[in-house]
């Protein structure tokens, strides 16, 4: 017992603690992490990122750390200086500008890919396959309640909504609504990310929604839209290619003017032959086409 | 024929029957829980599925470096939580005669013990990450954790201190020692079991946390072990919580299981070696 | 005294000093840090509190306007709360009354381990779970689109603080000494009689305390809830409906904070809806405690 004795004073004296506190605060208050490069933001762009990391990682041995969030997330964590890189799946707003007027943002595309309105398969091969725009928003004003007012069968709809941050939603409800932040009083669910709508659309028999483009299968079918002037645009790979479809958006990534090298190392990668690459496997479009 | 004595016996038969049946629900409901959490689990568990990083979303491969970044977390939240909570438990138990300090003690405690897991996690995004500017650490993680473990700790700790036998002090008093000699050859060895057993318990809860952790230490995909105290680590908790909305892809759906069996059985591991030891070194006596 | 214990007294102050004002250190910090956390969520609700036309106390959540509406989210995680103790309270009463007359203290032994093994499920594997079967059972049964609803989280919510009610329930109902049972049994009284007359007014205080502090888990809980509630801001329609989609507090943060910018007026109203969380929380455990170890007056 009295071996254990000095060791037991060592440990419980208050210098010692004080120094193994100060110690640690010295480490925290240092540098942040040595080249390992943050990226964080939209669900959309997060595939596409996370797949070109992996490669990345091997061929230049510089970890990439990959978060998702939403776009409105991946902008604030970007401008507070918590992260290398911003992934959004839309512009960034004026009111986001104005919050942070005093950092310089640059905005690279490094996809193309289209938020398309998306419903259950069974109402799809019920026979609604197209809808205007007017008719979309009066599903999520509330306006119509049931699929049998656009020919469908005698079934309430079920509207699945979005997050107000993600990048999706806002592109969404721009086209839609006239406004990226209307208020949908029509809305049954509001899901996060990407992976969570297409799980609820996929639940459902009678829901609609929005989803990427890159996530729409057997069974959440896309909705051709019918313009103004009678044309009827399919969600197809050639009508967002060449923008015709009204939900064409850019997949882009963010940097500050101080952002390190191994950074711009990154978005290179993710311009070139691989990371392009990574973007067509994810399901997106390719910039440089 | 129905006098007071049968309308009794009846309503006492329904009680039983209640009872039981209560019984019957509640074990109903543990099997499926158990049950479930272990047949999906165990297909989808291997040396393999433990010992390989994860990639595409966490649909293929394992969950080796959440493994490595939760274990990380608790453990060094451990030892961060220990000193504090050992000093607290013998202030209240050895130098404390101050009844209004020691009510107020046990309200700060029993408060940490209610705040919910996503105001902890607010307020290590607030504290640490923007206010102290660490960014998204895995050891403010750690600190956070040991926070909210403190209550369970000190007064598990607490507890075994106050359960030493009078006779154990007074006869060190005669002895003349003083009141840390008392301290360090009485009270310390002697609620050792408490302090660990404390310790388990509270590793086995912090393990399984998710919202104090996944704003201010977590990442999503990219980090293997960190090189520094101000880097991100991935955990099982959080790795469960991605997967878990990808829940139609049946891939997704079944490392989440694994995942869960592998957390669960973490946890279960901790706190079944707290009881052990709790009963093992009890029964062994006080020398 | 002795030289020894002279020589003693001038060498050991130095050591005791060090060892006593640690333990004395320690003991501040944990009062510190308890109020620092709660003196930061304070000021950080400041900014929504001061600015003007907030609407907080009303039912619209638009933070591009400045409304941030705490009803909605507040009437949904006390409606999930109700649920969960509708379900939980009743059956952990009734098999805390069984267990408790079981004579066997091995088989008594084995379901406490048994429940404690429960209480370690963490609360991410329950939403998971709420997730893979619970929706889809939910939404089949009641012919729903979505099992996201408000009953689906009220269901798992129950059976997540089943296990820690049951067990203080059932300490509560053991302390009761055996002889009042024997006494009782002795007069002729039935089961159920020994139980409301004898055993209930004598346990009432601890299970009130279990109660309570199933309340403040229930309130406070967060991933299980946030994966099946559905995240709808709105009061549902009719307001009592559980079949419909709701948010609640913690869903609401849990989401939401990650997305917020930090300093804000939309994270400060996140932080004052915590805020209101965490008060009511530390309230119901501080209550709790108070009517668990309240001593019982010998009848």
């Amino acid at each position: 017992m009295s071996l254990l004795n000095p060791q037991l004073g060592l440990i419980r004296s208050s210098m010692f603690k004080k120094s193994i506190f100060g110690l640690s605060a010295f480490i925290l208050a240092a540098c942040s992490a040595p080249e390992a490069v943050n990226v964080s933001g939209s669900s959309t762009v997060l595939p596409a990122v996370s797949l070109a990391a992996d490669t990345f990682v091997k061929e230049t041995g510089i970890s990439v750390v990959v978060n998702a969030g939403g776009s409105g997330s991946g902008f604030n964590q970007l401008a507070e200086g918590q992260t290398d890189i911003g992934m959004m799946s839309r512009d960034i707003t004026a009111s986001e500008l104005e919050k942070f007027s005093a950092i310089d943002f640059t905005k690279i595309a490094i996809g193309r890919d289209a938020v398309v309105p998306t419903i259950s398969s069974e109402i799809y091969e019920a026979g609604v396959q197209a809808l205007t725009l007017a008719q979309i928003a009066d599903i999520y004003s509330g306006r119509v309640d049931n699929w049998v007012e656009f020919g469908g069968p005698d079934r309430a709809i079920f509207a699945v909504d979005k997050e107000a941050s993600r990048g999706t939603r806002q592109i969404f409800m721009g086209v839609v609504m006239g406004n990226p932040k209307a208020e949908t009083p029509g809305t049954d669910l509001v899901t996060g990310s990407n992976n969570e709508e297409q799980t609820a659309l996929t639940q459902s028999d009678s829901g609609i929604g929005m989803l990427s483009f890159a996530w729409l299968n057997e069974d959440v079918k896309g909705l051709s839209i019918i313009l103004d002037d009678g044309r009827v645009i399919a969600p197809s790979l050639e009508n967002i290619r060449n923008g015709s479809f009204p939900f064409v958006r850019d997949l882009l990534v963010i940097t500050r003017s101080d952002m390190k090298p191994t950074a711009q190392q990154f978005i290179d990668y993710l311009l070139g032959p691989e990371g392009q690459d990574a973007v067509e496997q994810s399901g997106y479009i390719q910039v440089s086409k | 024929m129905f006098n007071v004595r049968n309308r009794r016996h009846f309503s006492e038969q329904c009680f039983a029957f209640a009872a039981r049946l209560s019984l019957i629900i509640c074990a109903g409901v543990l099997l499926f829980l158990l049950g479930s959490i272990f047949t999906q689990g165990i297909s989808a568990l291997s040396l393999e599925f433990l010992f390989t990083p994860s990639s595409s979303f966490g649909k293929s491969g394992g969950i080796f470096y959440q493994l490595f970044g939760s274990l990380l977390m608790v453990l060094a939240a451990a030892l961060l939580v220990l000193p504090l909570a050992l000093g607290t438990a013998l202030f209240c138990n050895s130098y404390n005669s101050n009844t209004g300090l020691a009510h107020v003690m046990d309200q700060s405690l029993y408060a940490l013990n209610a705040i919910p897991s996503v105001t902890y996690g607010i307020f290590g995004l607030i504290f640490f990450v923007n206010l102290l500017n660490t960014g998204i650490s895995w050891f403010v993680g750690s600190i956070i954790l040991a926070i909210m473990m403190l209550p369970t700790v000190t007064l598990s700790t607490y507890q075994a201190m106050a359960a030493i036998p009078k006779i154990y002090h007074e006869n060190a008093a005669a002895l003349g020692l003083t009141r840390t000699e008392i301290v360090r050859r009485v009270t310390l060895p002697q609620s050792f079991h408490g302090i660990v057993t404390g310790l388990l318990i509270g590793l086995s809860r912090a393990i399984g946390e998710t919202a104090p952790i996944m704003f201010i230490a977590t990442a999503f995909s990219g980090v293997t072990v960190p090189q520094s105290l101000v880097e991100p680590v991935s955990t099982l908790p959080t790795h469960i919580l991605e997967l878990a909305q990808q829940s139609t892809d049946p891939q997704a759906l079944q490392n989440a299981w694994g995942a869960s069996l592998t957390l669960v059985l973490l946890a279960a591991a901790f706190s079944g070696l707290a009881l052990f030891l709790r009963s093992r070194l009890n029964s062994e006596g006080h020398q | 005294m002795s030289t020894a214990s002279l020589l003693r007294g001038k060498i050991a102050p130095r050591r005791r000093d060090v060892t006593k004002a640690y333990c004395q250190a320690s003991a501040v910090l944990s009062i510190v840090i308890v109020s620092v956390i709660l003196l930061t969520l304070l000021i950080q609700s400041l900014p929504v509190l001061l600015s003007g036309d907030n609407g907080l106390l009303g039912t619209r959540w638009n933070p591009d306007e400045g409304k941030f509406g705490i009803i909605a989210p507040l009437f949904g995680s006390v409606f999930v709360m109700l649920i969960a103790t509708i379900i939980a309270f009743p059956i952990g009463l009734l098999t805390a009354i069984y267990i408790s007359e079981t004579r066997s203290s091995k088989l008594r032994r084995f379901i406490k381990s048994v429940l404690e093994l429960l209480a370690g499920i963490p609360s991410i594997v329950y939403g998971f779970i709420g997730v893979a079967y619970l929706n889809i059972w939910v939404a089949d049964l009641f012919d729903l689109q979505s099992g996201r609803i408000i009953l689906t989280a009220g269901i798992l919510l129950g059976i997540m603080i089943l296990p820690t009610f049951l067990t203080l329930t059932e300490d509560a109902l053991s302390a009761v000494p055996q002889r009042y049972r024997e006494n009782a049994k002795s007069l002729g009284l039935y089961r159920h009689e020994v139980f409301t007359d004898i055993i209930f007014p004598q346990a009432k205080v601890g299970i009130a305390g279990a109660g309570l502090l199933a309340l403040g888990r229930a309130l406070g809980e967060t991933m299980a809830v946030m994966l099946v509630i559905g995240s709808l801001d709105r009061l549902p329609s009719p307001l009592f409906n559980p079949l419909s989609s709701g948010q609640t507090i913690t869903s609401k943060l849990g989401r939401e904070v990650g997305e917020s910018a930090f300093g804000s007026v939309h994270f400060s109203a996140l932080v004052f809806m915590s805020f209101i969380l965490v008060s009511i929380t530390i309230a119901l455990t501080i209550l709790s405690h108070y009517f668990l170890t309240r001593k019982q007056a010998d009848v």
